[in-house]
């Protein structure tokens, strides 16, 4: 098959789910007796034809960037690291702590803190499933999975109680030094943050593409076994991907917090939260970095339109995790195979049932 | 002795939902398709049933459209990876963010931030069984349940019987290990996955009700709070057989009861205890996985999974 025609079925993969999940949002805008259309021209125009709003929407897309790439890091070598929204909540919540607790420092070298804790954070907690997986062969989907509500609950206890600030008037650490705040860019939200998050993914890029671990998290994802017997140590290779990961999740948590919250508070990566719109953006970028880029600014547009939505129109921006939601759904089908076009494949299950029938 | 009641008490309350969240799941789990929207479903049978019980007050409808609405999930869940061969656990996280999503969507066009049943007292389902009630102890501890408990501490009996002991077990545990075996014998391989799957749908969702309706009259979003992970952490341990898989949930029951009574001596570190139980599942699971894991490598049988 010519590169070419494989591009197209690559994007057309992406692009059928999108418009089936909108189609359905728009019937459900319907439903409530609201104008799909006009919803859906809001949310185009208040996050991309706005510069401001444009820059926005570069602003929010800095950290699904980065947890779109740990995401892509684990998944393409399959293993299913569910826990980037624990280690990005623990990651920020350091470095929230560190940016509030010291004080007088170089701006530049207190930012530089935040990160290493933030990142080290993201590591120390990603280290857990990654020796359980690859010493005793847990399961890393499930024990991220229940790590992450011990996290949640974990945090709420140290901001409602050790790390409280009790001038704030709820539950929340207090606010981080100047020093370590991004400062912003004219009337935008957008702050240096993007252009670091642009370096982190030029690096993975390189990383995934380019480099021997990338070859070996490729091979990883594609035969396991072929690669053990080969030779290499999937146990090592699967702590290094977890490790990675995790620093990824760390560092978009700190540069979430730095950017953007300067403070942990219970809803602090909103709902349904970083981590798991990550996964949304490494699924629609089909875990390739330029892919991720193309659809982290995507769903940030989506992100920052819902707000909008939800104060030009009646329909609740919940409509946008509805979205969401069926974009993955549809995602986890590949509706145009690599060698069989879509009619074939529904042919096909028409064939497979009369011969069950 | 009022503390043990308590505890032995709650440790039945909070193994409910999530031994039916197991017995749903590892029908799924021996056909070889990993149900990760164990969480999704539950959280919409607990939001299908208060909604419907919000607006008629009729207890039989309530149950009917939360176990017929979250077997169309279990219909979409099917349709997608068994018969489409999509991504599972892909499709089962969407579906885990879809009921969250819609539950929301629902609840912020009614304007409220969670429902609660006014028209339900709660004390009313709870079954006072005549005889084992009076007996001192046990009374306390037995007694006193709503219905969809017992009907859960039932289900083990009945998912073991069925698993192991009807033709239908049988083909979907052969469906699991050999799918290519198991249609070269003529047994429809996707017809018991997709059984497997309803059935897991079917016990989320009386589940849901169980969280919801019967114990709390109320629901708020993301009630169900990691409950169907721990389902599959439970499933995991006990490698999908019933009484066993059901031993590790009622373990989890365990945790939480003791987190819950025993977190009122702790004072400003209760907080804390509300971890434990995650915490400890997390443990066992890599206990259990680690004990298998040295015999797969000491006997040297294939790769570990």
């Amino acid at each position: 098959m010519s590169k070419e025609k494989q591009l197209i079925k690559s994007i057309l993969n992406s692009i059928l789910p999108i418009l089936l999940a909108f189609i359905i949002g728009g019937i459900v805008i319907a439903g409530i007796g609201e104008n799909p259309l006009s919803t859906y021209w809001i949310l185009l125009e208040k996050s991309f034809l706005t510069s401001t709003g444009f820059m926005n929407t570069l602003h929010y897309a800095s950290p699904l960037i980065i947890t779109g790439l740990a995401i892509a890091v684990t998944f393409k070598a399959n293993l299913y690291n569910m826990g980037v929204e624990g280690q990005l909540l623990l990651g920020g919540f350091f470095a929230g702590i560190c940016g509030a607790y010291i004080h007088n420092m170089n701006p530049l070298l207190h930012k530089l803190i935040c990160f290493a804790v933030g990142i080290l954070c993201g590591m120390l907690f990603a280290l857990i499933p990654a020796i359980l997986k690859a010493k005793c062969g847990v399961n890393e989907m499930v024990v991220t999975l229940m790590l992450n509500y011990a996290m949640a609950k974990l945090l709420e206890f140290l901001s409602t109680g050790v790390f409280r600030d009790l001038s704030s008037g709820y539950v929340a650490t207090p606010t981080i030094a100047e020093g370590a705040m991004f400062s912003r860019f004219g009337r935008s939200r957008l702050t240096m943050f993007f252009f670091i998050a642009i370096v982190v993914l030029i690096i993975m890029y390189i990383v995934m593409k380019k480099s021997k671990l990338g070859y070996e998290l490729t091979a990883l994802g594609m035969n396991p076994e072929f690669s053990e017997a080969v030779g290499m140590n999937t146990g090592k290779k699967t702590i290094v991907l977890m490790l990675l990961s995790g620093a990824l999740a760390g560092l978009a948590g700190a540069g979430f917090m730095m950017s953007e919250q300067f403070k942990y508070t219970l809803s602090f990566s909103g709902t349904p939260g970083l981590g798991w719109d990550g996964m949304l953006i490494a699924l629609l970028g089909g875990h390739s970095p330029i892919g991720i880029l193309i659809a982290a600014v995507f769903y940030s547009a989506l992100k920052t339109g819902s707000d909008n939505i939800n104060m030009y129109t009646n329909v609740p921006k919940e409509i946008v995790a509805l979205i969401q939601g069926l974009i993955i759904l549809f995602l986890a089908v590949k509706f145009i195979s690599d060698n069989r076009d879509i009619f074939a494949r529904f042919k096909k299950v028409g064939k497979d049932k009369k011969e069950a029938a | 002795m009022g503390l043990l009641s308590n505890i032995l008490y709650d440790t039945i309350y909070h193994s409910t939902p999530i031994i039916l969240c197991v017995i749903g799941g590892m029908f799924a789990y021996k056909a070889n398709v990993l149900n990760i929207a164990l969480e999704g479903m539950m959280l919409n049978g607990a939001f299908v049933a208060t909604l419907v019980m919000f607006f008629s007050g009729s207890l039989p409808l309530s149950i009917f459209l939360a176990v017929l609405s979250t077997l169309v999930y279990g219909f979409i869940f099917s349709i997608l990876g068994i018969s489409y061969r999509g991504n599972v656990i892909v499709v089962g996280l969407a579906i885990n963010l879809i009921t969250s999503a819609i539950a929301g969507f629902v609840m912020q066009i009614m304007g409220t931030a969670n429902i609660t049943l006014q028209n339900v007292n709660i004390a009313n389902y709870k079954i006072h069984i005549p005889l084992i009630g009076k007996v001192p102890l046990l009374g306390s501890i037995i007694s006193g349940h709503p219905p969809i408990t017992y009907l859960a501490f039932i289900g083990i009996a009945c998912s073991y019987v069925l698993m192991y002991k009807t033709r239908f077990g049988i083909y979907v545990r052969v469906a699991g290990e050999n799918e290519d075996s198991a249609s070269s014998l003529g047994i429809k391989v996707n017809y018991y996955k997709y059984a497997a799957v309803l059935i897991g749908a079917f016990c989320c969702a009386l589940a849901g009700v169980n969280l919801s309706v019967e114990r709390l009259g109320l629901y708020t979003n993301d009630m169900t709070a990691g409950r169907g992970f721990i389902a599959i952490a439970a499933i995991y341990c006990g490698q999908g057989r019933p009484v066993l898989s059901s031993m590790y949930a009622i373990l989890f029951g365990v945790a939480r009861a003791l987190a819950v009574n025993l977190s009122i001596y702790a004072g400003p570190a209760s907080g804390l205890f509300d971890i434990i139980p995650y915490i400890i599942m997390v443990a066992v699971l890599a206990i259990v996985s680690g004990v298998k894991y040295k015999n797969i490598k000491e006997r040297g049988l294939g790769s570990a999974m």
